[in-house]
């Protein structure tokens, strides 16, 4: 059933204002674009002129690049894979009537209060090699040795992934929950007077129906699993041996710990190249199912 | 289906999934919980305390972090003078609520244009809104540092309250949108045949019955206001900034603050946690949502 | 819509906000008795209000010496007439903030806290002022009063720099007021070295044989260290070991600044130490940051530890340390010429070009530094070590610091302070070096590829970087 107004000014009057508080945002960002396009050391202004792609092509050059690449690529697909499967799974939780059902809502919300970098600093204590970690001590009882959370290289990648889970999950169940609180009811009911079972149920109406908020949250997962920054650079700084070193991380070591502005920015738009592309796939997906469910 | 259906009401198969329900509920408490429980006995140690190795649960607890992010009394152990904590933790107040509030205005109407309205560059525009959450602060934050200094926008909450809607705009304009088109346009057309302007039906019948949403929207919102760090890092001076860049300073040159560091925390998830108990009772589903019909 | 529940949370929101705020006004600061040290201050011959209803910002990184300066501020606000606003952070978010302004000459912080390897940085494009003129000035300085030889000689030389690049530390202007002397010692478990029957090193050879004693016999980790893929990894006990073991001779680039990291002597000392962090340090050596080392120590969770002596303050405080009174202090081990050349840090103040008011910023980091000040920062706030011979000779400090490891630590620190001097070959690209160099500790850590492997690819990238900024042919 297509929706046709009429009315030609009231959508665009409509948009304005959030369009006037992000406008102001362009410039900052083009001066961002165009700084990766020169050779900007804070130190050494008289070096700088504008390089083109010359930065962009030094990186390909990079071994690092490379690695940063996959593993920002990977690490993404890896943690909103998990993040959205077990965020459905409390969503459906949280949804059913259980008692104690808001106390466990409000409880879940919290790793959401604490700040990332607060977050990492606390979980890279709790994660300490030995058994002075929570962690390595809780499992000491169970017989399993102390795990080398931060310090050896693939330990660490799955760290960093606990820690942006811990973090990360209740915001994908608060999305998929009030979406789930949104579900028309008639639907259910059908299917109820159809005498069908949870498991068809969940497959035939609410998954599809949820859809939606399904890609919206793993399109706000993907964006951040992406960039992710303060649990890395609070934990690992990009180590041991670049294993965790995503583009984001580069970024800001050439851009603020060696103040070479022009490679900073390259990376930094290498990544945004990422995001948008991440982004523009996932949003037409979520245009067809959202037209889909609008019944 | 009929015999799936009944497999599924059998009482032995109900106590499996009850069981299994709170097994559940027991790790989603320990999960999330722990992290909590241990920041709490942090903040309530003495330095030597922490480097218990294994780490000990029993212990003389001390009320001396609180004190010292409140009132600065120190026992010996780190004298500060004026603690800014309290300052902090007002400005994030200030802060993060203009932040929501002005998302969500301009949110609400953005994403009732998006939802309910056909007009040329529709799609183009809502994917330039989220396009602003794209970027890596990186790409911003030098370049907005000098935009900042040259208005005169730097360590002012207007300034920030601006800047945190690259944070919170785009997410609330896609989150809304999302909601408002769960409502049956039955429901709209019933109102403006009632004779409700686009403003009546904004107010009247969206709004109302998309309160889950609309909730959830202010709540991730506060939150990811509250926590943002590297923008306030960069764009406020010592009278603007939020906790989260309070909460850092507990890391000094020669030891780390670990008790202040976790009372600074705890104590800043305070009002996060007060919002989200308010707004719970709005996530829940409308009782009005089944009877359209 | 708001219910009666919603209300009374509301309600007290608003009571425990008017409550923050409350607790956030200082109490008024007692007048007479800053009238007396006012008077210190007034014993100089300058006149102290000449820059009157000035402003100054002052970004400040946080550290005692900070933390003593904040409670005096009102007093130095009476005292002159400028109104001083502040800004402190932690390190590594302070530079960030820092450099953003200095870089754009925007002049938000005047006064700056910075110190020798710092000051390379900024000097090359201009970004901080020689304080020479201001100390020459009598309108503005005292030299009588203020004493600048009180400072120790090694401390000003290292503040001083010709901005040549690859040379000239020592000489040229003066940059900065060093508030602190920082360099690296060898603190051990005289315990555990006694029950043992270790012999204390003095060799880089004794020192992996005791690490791995104590690894057998007490089951601690028998040395930790830093190990985060950053500069500071190399910058305390690492640099002060390789300089030692190569009995000074060594540099990290040579006088036609090429990269010496494949030199047969720097291989060997780095093989040697990345084995012996295998072998007998910490599982998590390559994510451990300097308090995470600090904090084992104390904890008592290793046998020995090469980095700043400082550090002692806390091993020996019972308050913040499991191992108080059980520690012991040497020197960090030497090459065949038996002298360590432990390196050296002073944090600093200096000032920023962009400073609108110059005077105004000098008044205050005479007032800052001056005898009295740093006395104040050591005594009451801890900040060690001092930078002033006065301060240190001081009766009070001296029983303080001699307590620490039985005098041995007092003993030790002056003996290194004779031969400690700044590690590094200066030049701006310090940090990126440094940064490549713990990369290639890791590779190394994780037998990725063999010490000398590793440091050639490290020594081909630092030229690489060198020649792209122009530092070199």
């Amino acid at each position: 059933m297509a929706r046709r107004r009429p009315e030609q000014l009231v959508p665009y009057v409509l948009l304005l204002p959030a369009f006037l508080l992000l406008i102001g945002m362009l410039y900052p960002f083009c001066l961002g674009l165009y700084y990766s396009l020169t050779s900007y050391y804070l130190q050494y202004p008289h070096l700088f002129r504008v390089v083109w792609l010359g930065n962009y092509l030094a990186l390909l050059t990079e071994p690092v690049f490379v690695y940063s690449v996959e593993f920002t690529v990977g690490y993404a697909l890896v943690a909103v894979v998990i993040q959205v499967g077990l965020g459905l799974a409390v969503a459906l939780f949280l949804h059913a009537r259980i008692p104690g059902r808001s106390v466990l809502r409000a409880m879940m919300l919290m790793p959401l209060m604490m700040p990332p970098v607060i977050t990492a600093l606390m979980w890279k204590i709790m994660m300490a090699s030995t058994n002075a970690g929570i962690l390595n001590y809780g499992l000491s009882f169970v017989g399993i040795g102390p795990i080398n959370w931060l310090g050896a290289v693939n330990s660490a990648m799955v760290s960093i992934l606990i820690i942006d889970t811990w973090g990360n999950l209740p915001f994908v169940a608060l999305i998929l929950l009030g979406g789930l609180q949104s579900l028309p009811g008639e639907p259910y009911e059908a299917a109820r007077v159809d005498g069908a079972a949870g498991w068809d149920v969940f497959r035939y109406i609410t998954l599809p129906l949820l859809k939606p908020f399904i890609i919206l949250a793993v399109t706000f997962r993907a964006m951040d699993a992406l960039r992710i920054f303060d649990v890395i650079y609070a934990t690992t700084l990009g180590g041991p041996a670049d294993a965790t070193m995503n583009l984001h991380m580069r970024a800001f070591f050439y851009a603020f710990q060696w103040y070479q502005m022009g490679t900073g920015m390259a990376y930094a738009v290498v990544l945004l190249a990422l995001v948008f592309a991440a982004s523009y796939v996932l949003m037409g997906y979520w245009r067809r199912a959202a037209e889909r469910t609008a019944l | 289906m009929s015999g799936r259906a009944a497999f599924e009401e059998r009482s032995a198969w109900r106590w499996v999934r009850g069981g299994g329900l709170v097994v559940a509920a027991l790790v989603l408490v320990v999960w999330t919980i722990l992290p909590f429980f241990w920041i709490l006995i942090t903040s309530l140690k003495e330095p030597r305390d922490m480097l218990s190795v294994p780490p000990t649960f029993v212990f003389r607890p001390t009320t001396e972090n609180y004190e010292a992010i409140f009132i600065g009394r120190q026992r010996g152990l780190y004298a500060s003078a004026r603690p800014d904590f309290p300052r902090f933790f007002v400005n994030s107040v200030i802060i993060s609520s203009g932040a929501v509030v002005l998302s969500v205005v301009a949110g609400v109407l953005a994403a009732y244009a998006l939802a309910r309205y056909t007009f040329p560059l529709k799609e183009q525009l809502a994917f330039l809104f989220l396009s602003f959450r794209f970027a890596p602060f990186i790409t911003f934050l030098i370049p907005l540092y000098i935009l900042y200094q040259r208005l005169g926008l730097y360590n002012t909450y207007l300034g920030l309250i601006l800047a945190y809607q690259l944070i919170t705009l785009p997410f609330t304009i896609w989150m809304l949108r999302s909601f408002f088109m769960e409502i049956p346009l039955e429901v709209e057309e019933a109102a403006k045949i009632d004779g409700c302007s686009w403003w009546g039906v904004l107010t009247r019948v969206i709004l109302p019955l998309s309160l889950p949403g609309v909730a959830v929207t202010v709540i991730l919102g506060f939150m990811f206001s509250w926590n943002a760090f590297n923008y306030p890092l960069m764009l406020a001076g010592r009278q603007t900034f939020p906790v989260t860049v309070g909460a850092i300073q507990f890391i000094s040159y020669e030891q780390v603050l670990w008790g202040q560091m976790a009372a600074a925390s705890l104590v800043a998830v305070v009002p996060q946690l007060l919002l989200s108990l308010l707004v719970q009772k709005y996530i829940v589903r409308g009782l009005t949502m089944g009877a359209v019909r | 819509m708001v219910t009666w529940t919603g209300r009374r949370l509301v309600a007290w929101l608003v009571v425990w906000l008017c409550l923050a705020l409350g607790a956030g006004e200082a109490p008024p600061a007692a007048h007479a008795q800053d009238d007396a040290s006012l008077a210190y201050f007034r014993q100089a011959k300058i006149n102290w209000r000449q820059a009157e209803g000035q402003k100054l910002t002052i970004g400040l990184n946080k550290h005692p010496f900070t933390e003593s300066l904040l409670p005096l501020i009102p007093q130095f606000e009476r005292l002159s007439g400028i109104k001083v606003d502040y800004l402190i952070l932690p390190e590594q978010e302070y530079f960030s903030k820092l450099v953003a302004d200095l870089s754009q000459q925007r002049g938000e912080f005047t006064v700056i806290m910075t110190g020798p390897m710092r000051n390379w940085q900024y000097v090359t494009p201009g970004w901080i002022v020689p304080l020479d003129t201001f100390l020459n000035d009598p309108k503005l300085t005292d030299r009588a009063w203020y004493k600048l030889d009180d400072f120790y000689p090694a401390l000003i030389a290292a503040n001083r720099w010709s901005g040549k690049v690859g040379g000239g530390v020592g000489e040229g202007p003066l940059y900065s007021i060093p508030v602190l002397a920082e360099s690296y010692i060898l603190a051990y478990r005289k315990d555990l070295f006694d029950q043992y029957k270790i012999k204390v090193p003095t060799t880089m050879e004794e020192m992996v044989d005791a690490a791995r004693l104590i690894k057998k016999n007490a089951g601690i980790d028998g040395i930790v260290a830093r190990g985060t893929p950053s500069v500071s990894t190399v910058a305390t006990g690492f640099i002060s070991g390789i300089k030692s073991y190569t009995d000074g001779k060594w540099n990290e680039l040579d006088d036609k600044l090429n990269p010496t990291f494949h030199d047969p002597r720097s291989v060997k000392f780095t093989q040697m130490w990345v084995d012996m962090m295998r072998e007998s340090g910490p599982a998590n050596w390559a994510n451990m940051t300097w308090y995470d080392a600090m904090e084992s120590f104390a904890a008592g969770q290793a046998g020995m530890i090469v980095d700043a002596d400082f550090f002692a303050a806390t091993y020996e405080d019972p308050k913040k340390s499991k191992v108080a009174g059980k520690v012991g202090y040497a020197l960090v081990p030497s090459g065949s010429g038996g002298k360590p050349f432990a390196g050296l840090w002073t944090w600093a103040l200096g000032m920023s070009k962009a400073t609108k008011n110059k005077e105004a910023a000098w008044l205050f980091i005479q007032w800052a530094t001056s005898p009295q000040t740093l006395l104040n920062a050591t005594l009451e706030y801890r900040n060690y070590n001092p930078s002033r011979i006065s301060v240190m000779t001081n009766p009070k400090v001296q029983q303080i610091m001699g307590a620490w490891g039985n005098g041995s630590y007092v003993k030790t620190q002056q003996e290194n302070l004779k031969t400690a001097r700044v590690a590094w070959v200066p030049h701006p690209e310090r940090t990126r070096l440094g940064d490549i160099w713990a990369r290639a500790l890791h590779e190394i850590y994780f037998k990725r590829a063999s010490a000398e492997e590793a440091l050639k690819k490290a020594s081909a990238e630092i030229d690489k970087v060198l020649v792209e900024v122009g530092l070199k042919k």
